[in-house]
């Protein structure tokens, strides 16, 4: 999806999808952004959809200065950033999407706010249509992690769950500013190490989540003996406004690098016609999770693009990532990536050091991303 | 500088060769020879000497030592020259202070020629501070004009004098070069040379601006304006053509630059063309040869050839070779080429592949090396129309795996427990599907050798089993994994296809496109677009998703046995790499042991029992087998490759463990050697984390370097940008007309490219401090030219001062001596970029007598922002009109209801000091309010509410256009005017205010009233404190009482008087009379007086008499 024109600094595009990705990328590079004909050939409902909306929302309170014209049927969002500014934000996030939506944002702009970013974000915890709060503990922070070298002050908490369709969770995000991010190479991803795992069940009976975590666990033992999976059982006012349960695991290779895969309960109006059985979502969860392992890399594959971000903004040094097969979604970032900040990567399979080497399978081919930073630097920082 | 270093040498000591003290230490030396080895140092010799004997002073050793160390190092910065550097920029500037900016923000090194019979000039120290502002270049300082001064202790006392004057200016050593004086016009040979050398050798510093920009100082400049658009309106804007070494760091093409004196300008055409003056062959050599030297001459047309980036000019000289070509064509053509050839500074193979050609006019010249890769291109893709077959085919699987998901779905009905839901997201994925093959599909058009693979692969396993139904949609999984991951493919899927239809100038896979599309006819062409439409559309409103979406559906069953394999290697319970096995470590620790070993196999005596040096087999797998106990399935596995272990050779281990060993040395031996080296018995510091900064960063230098150095140049480029030293040429449009009529050479034009937001502007807020030679001091709101990053800009300023609690407080005037924050409109810029501040720019001599130095301040960026924050005290005034008891009503401080509103709860005060707070708006009059104080205030008090004001900071920014003037004003741009200026210009006076005049003050007495104190008080005071001095009634106690006498009491006091009167009298008879006494007696004592000394005068007489008698006697 290529901007279909650029007029002066502003890059204009077609099409809602990749909004976020857009915007993200907008207020690093300061560039203007436009995006026209959204939805607008759907007929009962063009324009921009509520979630979106509550991002445009996010974006607008984590910067300074930026400004957002809409048209009256919202097919057409004009969007110039102002300068990151962070802070303390309370955000209430449209349900229709996961907490995990927005959070991803959060977790990119996060390191060059002008303060440290400090926020709370209340809505639905854990969804299917993005990666549950769980699975962005695991697998994004610990990337995060290692471009900032030290933690302090990163921090991800599971304040309350809330599940689709009402929600009624709330988290909290803590992240550390950094005036640059290194360049880094990171190209071995170990081997998995252990295995964990969180159960959730709110408002529904506890036997559902053991059973979950019975099967899950069946699977993958047969792999590893180093399986230990949590259940979070909440009741009341900590289960958020609707019922419903699901899983999340994460396995740790000797590198330190994070696969995760999570899977949850249909909501309540589904569950009449298909009821989820804790069984089949155990082996499901677990298959998810074998077959991130099989791709592999140095980075879960939900969060390739992040480490593709990274890596892009980082100092004016090579830099290389490995990663598994590329995601649809990847290869899209990666486009926009050179709209906005006209970097290319140079992508290739990594060659095995050793003969021999060759010869043993471990998961599928690989990626290795490398390329010069564009040497981003954070001009939000006050300096003293 | 060397002669002076060859001077300062101290004469060494001789040893005496010969004589008693010689023949002594030789027998000395003989006999400590005998006793002892003879290298030993004194320390080993006599190490009781060396011990320490005061713990505190070699702790103070110790640390001392550490300080120095610690004071030489610097952060370790990562090395960004490039391979082939571009030339070394070595400035020469004139007296502008436009161009002065400019020249500092380039060049590598400074020579600063210096009259030495005058001294430095203040534009010296202009030019210094600008440096220090914006990342000091090298400055070498060259003293001229020695000759002048004939003394020569003089002379070295002025040379010493101009030394130190410049090192506290530079830094402490710099170097400062002599040059003795002018032969017959020109500076002497020798010592130009020598300059030259020095110039040569000199190493240069990264500087943090420079090292994160690149930038480029123009050396040729072209005008490609259509003429007959410049003839219809010459003032249109020109089409212009810029040429320069890329210095810095890599220039990429989408970024904007700021031509400095001109303004931001995208760049709209970048090409790399070659180096005008490429550097000689690798040998060193002292001088070049005659062939090599080549004459370069920046912003000149020497010689009469031009390189452009398709063509080379050639200019033919007057009318005289014209009239030759009349002649003979063929003749002038020929020594065209001869000339050509002379010429060429590249290889018939270089030039080969430049060679281009072109059919039409508009057309893309076709490049011979474009020409031998179609061929290229050909012979790989011997199937175009197998593509498509295979094309089709996708299409069938895919839609046959959708089938075959169905009936798996069927299957599985009676236990599914997603049903409705499940379809939909197949259609879904049947969308994806498609999408997916029309990608495939246009990829297809792009044959690679990959994909052939896999559709061999494919093909096999058609042939093979028929079963191949039930895993089509995990093959359709494995190729589409396949192709996200396989190196040309992935390129190619990222960028390629998609950058042919928009960006038409991408390079290298684009070309191949390209040539495709003509070969193939118009068809493919339209299929191809019209596929990437579809697959835009599909994917335009799509629900953002971050997961990673197979096309096929769900996941492969892990658990089956043959999956299983695949990923048993990805835990630690499966097989670990040969570096990395522990076992394997601890294996090949033993062979290298028994390899050190003189004898490999050897007989332990006590037991009579054999080893050989290589352990046997069977040993291997028992430990082997001990120590896998856990994991029986990998156990098999792990044997056998431990047996191909003991098949590798023994060159091979060697090399494994020689790997390792550089590892460990790495690691740990360096930093002992390094200590082993210099070990005198000192004890030293620990600077591993120094050295591992030092390390790092030397690792990512080279990284930096070979990682894309194998690549083909213009893929490097496009991952890269144009690395520093390519000679480049940069295409802009629409630049103003002037800058072409006005272009004079003597002035540098720097294209200097911007970073992410730094075309943005904002509120830049910075910390500034202004020159202590600078004669005024600033005024807020004054305009203000700042020279920042590479741009030269007119701005409007605030000052302000940073509180303790970090509010920023306006300020009027910029402070003395220390610094101030200030915030203006401009560019953003990252923080801790340094600038200066001039007033004004223009070139006015009695304006520079008057201020004497240019350079108004200098400063740093601390923060951008898009708001400001700078707040001026405010305090209204009001008056109280009714006042109970502690409330009371106020007047005159608002002016409305709603203003009270917005200040309810606010603190206020009156002079003397009662505090309080606003309550509540009162309705008469309007802005009136309630409130309440902490006492009873008076009617006379005055009511302050003490607030903060936010001040607007000016949006203006004007960069500075100095290029665009005509010749005679390039020095003379004029911005805003200050408010100052423009009053003094026009004459223009203000009215004083009346309340601002001076006025005699005029003060009436004050008359206090009387202290009372009341009764009540009084009394209950103790005695001491009560007042007791005075009548009780002070008017009462004025009033005399009359004194009535009775007859008797007035007979007495007529006695009394008349008494009294006689005495009076006597006393004063008895006066007088004592007085007549008293001069009657002083006169009868003068008489005596006189009488006895006119007695003693007679006697003295005749004594006299008698001893001058005597004495005449005794003489004669």
């Amino acid at each position: 999806m290529p901007p279909i024109a650029q007029e002066g600094n502003c890059l204009i595009y077609r099409g809602s999808n990749f909004l976020k990705q857009r915007l993200i990328l907008a207020c690093l590079s300061g560039k203007p952004v436009k995006i026209s004909q959204i939805r607008s050939e759907d007929e009962t409902a063009p324009g921009l959809r509520e979630y979106e909306i509550s991002l445009i929302r996010l974006f607008d309170k984590i910067t300074n200065g930026t400004k957002i014209e809409l048209n009256p049927a919202g097919t057409s969002v004009m969007f110039s950033p102002g300068l990151l500014h962070g802070g303390q934000i309370h955000h209430d996030c449209c349900v229709q999407r996961g907490i995990g939506y927005y959070l991803d944002a959060l977790i990119a702009l996060g390191p060059f706010c002008k303060s440290p970013l400090q926020c709370t974000l209340r809505g639905v915890t854990n969804s299917k249509d993005s990666p549950s709060v769980d699975h962005i503990k695991g697998a994004a922070l610990s990337l995060l992690k290692r471009f900032l070298l030290v933690d302090e002050g990163l921090e991800l908490k599971v304040v309350r769950r809330g599940v689709a369709p009402l929600g009624g969770g709330e988290i909290t995000f803590r992240c550390p500013v950094r005036k640059s991010l290194r360049a880094i190479q990171f190209q071995s991803q170990g081997m998995v190490k252990r295995i964990r795992g969180t159960v959730y069940a709110c408002k529904v009976s506890p036997a559902l989540a053991n059973r979950t975590v019975e099967a899950a666990k069946g699977c993958m033992l047969k792999f590893l003996p180093d399986v230990y999976i949590y259940t979070d059982q909440n009741k009341g006012k900590m289960s958020g406004n609707s019922p419903g349960f699901g899983i999340c695991l994460i396995a740790e290779t000797t590198d330190g690098v994070c696969f995760a895969a999570d899977c949850c309960s249909n909501t309540r109006e589904e569950s009449d016609d298909t009821p989820s059985i804790p069984e089949n979502m155990g082996k499901e969860v677990a298959l998810r999770l074998l077959d991130e392992i099989y791709r592999g890399g140095c980075v879960d594959s939900s969060y390739q693009w992040l480490a593709a971000l990274y890596i892009a903004l980082g100092q004016k040094h090579v830099s290389k990532f490995l990663t598994g097969a590329l995601s649809n979604y990847t290869v899209h970032f990666l486009q926009h990536l050179r709209d906005f900040f006209s970097i290319t990567f140079k992508l290739e399979n990594p060659e095995a050091e050793d003969e021999d080497e060759a010869e043993d399978v471990r998961g599928a081919q690989k990626v290795l991303m490398a390329c010069v930073g564009i040497g981003y630097t954070n001009i939000n920082k006050r300096v003293t | 500088m060397a002669d002076d270093a060859g001077q300062d040498k101290r004469k060494q000591h001789r040893a005496r060769q010969s004589g008693v003290k010689a023949d002594k230490k030789k027998l000395k030396a003989k006999k400590d020879s005998n006793q002892k080895e003879p290298e030993l140092t004194a320390r080993q010799r006599n190490p009781k000497a060396f011990a320490i004997n005061s713990a505190q002073r070699a702790e103070r050793n110790f640390r001392r030592k550490e300080d120095l160390t610690a004071k030489k190092q610097h952060i370790p910065v990562v090395d960004q020259t490039p391979d082939v550097p571009p030339p070394v920029l070595i400035a020469v500037c004139n007296n502008d202070v436009n161009s002065m900016i400019d020249v500092a923000k380039c060049a590598d090194l400074v020579l600063l020629l210096c009259d030495a019979s005058y001294g430095f000039e203040m534009e010296i120290f202009e030019f210094l501070n600008i440096c220090q502002v914006h990342g000091m270049p090298k400055i070498m300082g060259v003293l001229t004009h020695l000759d002048m001064i004939k003394n020569p202790k003089q002379l070295r006392k002025r040379k010493k004098e101009l030394k130190h004057r410049f090192w506290t200016e530079v830094y402490d050593g710099a170097k400062l070069f002599y040059l003795s004086g002018l032969l017959h016009g020109e500076y002497l040979r020798n010592e130009v040379k020598n300059l030259g050398r020095f110039i040569s050798v000199m190493k240069f510093r990264p500087l943090q601006w420079r090292g994160a920009h690149s930038y480029l100082l123009v050396d040729r400049i072209e005008d490609v304006t259509n003429t007959d658009r410049v003839r219809r309106d010459p003032k249109c804007d020109r089409e212009v053509v810029l040429y320069g070494y890329v210095r810095g760091v890599p220039l990429k093409q989408e970024h904007m630059v700021h031509i400095a004196g001109l303004g931001d300008a995208r760049i709209d055409e970048l090409n790399v063309i070659p180096d005008p003056c490429p550097l000689p062959g690798t040998e060193k050599k002292r001088s070049l040869l005659e062939k090599e030297r080549l004459l370069y001459a920046p912003m000149s047309g020497v010689g009469g050839i031009v390189y452009d980036k398709d063509a080379v000019y050639i200019e033919l000289q007057g009318s005289h070779s014209h009239k030759e070509q009349e002649q003979t064509a063929e003749a002038a053509e020929q020594a065209e080429l001869v000339n050509k050839l002379i010429d060429k500074k590249a290889t018939i193979d270089e030039q080969m592949e430049q060679q281009e050609f072109r059919l039409f006019s508009d057309a893309k010249p076709i490049k011979s090396k474009d020409f031998r890769n179609d061929q290229d291109d050909e012979e790989e893709d011997e199937e175009p129309e197998s593509s498509e077959n295979e094309d089709d085919d996708g299409e069938d699987s895919g839609l046959d795996a959708a089938d075959s998901e169905e009936e798996q779905q069927d299957e599985f009905d009676a236990d599914d427990w997603r049903g409705e839901n499940s379809e939909e997201e197949e259609d879904a994925e049947e969308e994806d599907a498609s999408s997916g093959d029309e990608e495939y599909q246009s990829l297809g058009n792009v044959k690679t050798s990959n994909e052939s693979d896999s559709d061999d692969e494919e093909a096999r396993v058609l042939a093979s089993n028929m079963s191949w139904k039930t895993n089509l949609a995990q093959k359709a999984r494995d190729a589409f994994l396949q192709r996200h991951s396989e190196s040309k493919n992935l390129m190619r899927l990222v960028y390629g296809v998609y950058n042919q239809s928009e960006h038409s100038r991408q390079e290298a896979q684009a070309e191949d496109d390209d040539s495709e599309e003509e070969l193939g006819g118009l068809f493919r062409v339209a299929a191809k677009k019209q596929s990437q439409q579809q697959s835009d559309k599909d994917i335009k409103d799509k629900d953002e998703r971050c997961f990673f979406e197979y096309q096929g559906d769900g996941t492969r069953d892990w658990l089956a046995e043959d999956n299983k394999e695949l990923i048993k290697n990805c835990f630690v319970t499966g097989k670990w790499k040969a570096s990395e096995d522990a076992e394997n470590l601890l294996k090949m620790d033993d062979m290298s042991d028994a390899e050190s070993e003189v004898y490999g196999d050897f007989e332990d005596l006590e037991t009579g029992e054999q080893h050989s040096g290589k352990p046997k087999a069977g040993d291997g797998g028992e430990s082997g087998e001990e120590n896998s106990k856990p994991e029986d399935s990998s156990a098999a596995k792990r044997k056998l490759t431990r047996v191909e272990e003991e098949n590798l050779t023994k060159a091979e281990l060697m090399a494994k463990k020689l790997k390792l060993k550089a590892k460990f040395d790495a690691e740990y031996d360096n930093s002992g050697e390094g200590k082993g080296e210099e070990d005198n018995g000192r004890i030293t510091g620990d600077h591993s984390f120094y050295d591992d900064l030092k390390a790092e960063a030397q690792r990512q230098s080279e990284l930096n370097k070979s990682e894309f150095a194998h690549l083909d140049n213009e893929f490097r480029i496009q991952i890269e940008g144009y690395r520093p030293g390519l000679y480049v040429r940069l295409g802009f449009k629409q630049l103003p007309a002037e800058f072409i009529e006005n272009f004079d050479a003597s002035y540098p034009v720097l294209v200097g490219a911007l970073n992410m937001t730094e075309e943005n502007v904002g509120y830049v807020n910075c910390k500034v401090k202004k020159h202590r030679w600078y004669k005024k001091i600033l005024k807020t709101g004054d305009p203000l030219i700042i020279s920042m990053g590479w741009r030269r800009f007119q701005t409007v300023a605030i000052y302000a001062k940073v509180e303790d609690n970090f509010r920023q407080r306006y300020l009027k005037y910029t402070p003395n001596h220390v610094t101030c924050s200030m915030t203006f409109w401009g560019p953003i810029t990252p923080q801790n970029t340094g600038f200066l501040a001039l007033q004004t720019v223009r070139q006015d001599q009695e304006e520079m007598r008057r201020l004497g130095f240019r350079i108004a301040a200098t400063g740093c960026v601390t923060e951008v922002d898009k708001s400001s924050q700078i707040m001026k005290k405010l305090k209204l005034v009001g008056h109280p009109f009714k006042i109970y008891k502690k409330t009371a009503f106020v007047k005159d401080m608002f002016n409305s209801s709603l203003e009270v509103a917005k200040f309810e709860g606010a603190k206020i005060k009156t002079v003397s000091g009662i505090r309080g707070q606003i309550k509540k708006a009162h309705h008469t009059p309007e802005g009136s309010y309630r409130a309440t104080f902490e006492d009873k205030i008076l009617l006379s008090d005055i009511v302050f509410c003490r607030t903060w004001f936010r001040v607007e900071v000016p949006r203006f920014y004007a960069p500075v256009t100095s290029l665009l003037l005509p010749l005679d004003q390039k020095s003379q741009w004029q911005g805003m005017k200050t408010l100052g200026q423009l009053k003094r210009e026009r004459a223009v006076q203000n009215a004083a205010q009346p309340d601002s005049m001076y006025t005699s003050i005029v003060r009436k007495e004050k008359i206090f009233r009387p202290l009372t104190i009341p009764k009540a008080l009084q009394r209950a005071l103790p005695y001491k404190d009560k007042p007791k001095l005075g009548p009780e009634n002070p008017k009462a106690a004025l009033e005399r009482v009359a004194v009535v006498n009775s007859p008797y009491e007035q007979k007495v006091s007529k006695m009394m008087k008349m008494i009294e009167t006689n005495f009076k009298d006597k006393r004063q008879r008895e006066r007088m009379e004592m007085k007549k006494r008293i001069k009657n007696y002083r006169e009868k004592k003068r008489e005596k007086m006189a009488s006895k000394e006119r007695r003693q005068k007679e006697l003295r007489k005749k004594v006299s008499r008698a001893i001058s008698k005597v004495r005449g006697k005794q003489t004669a």
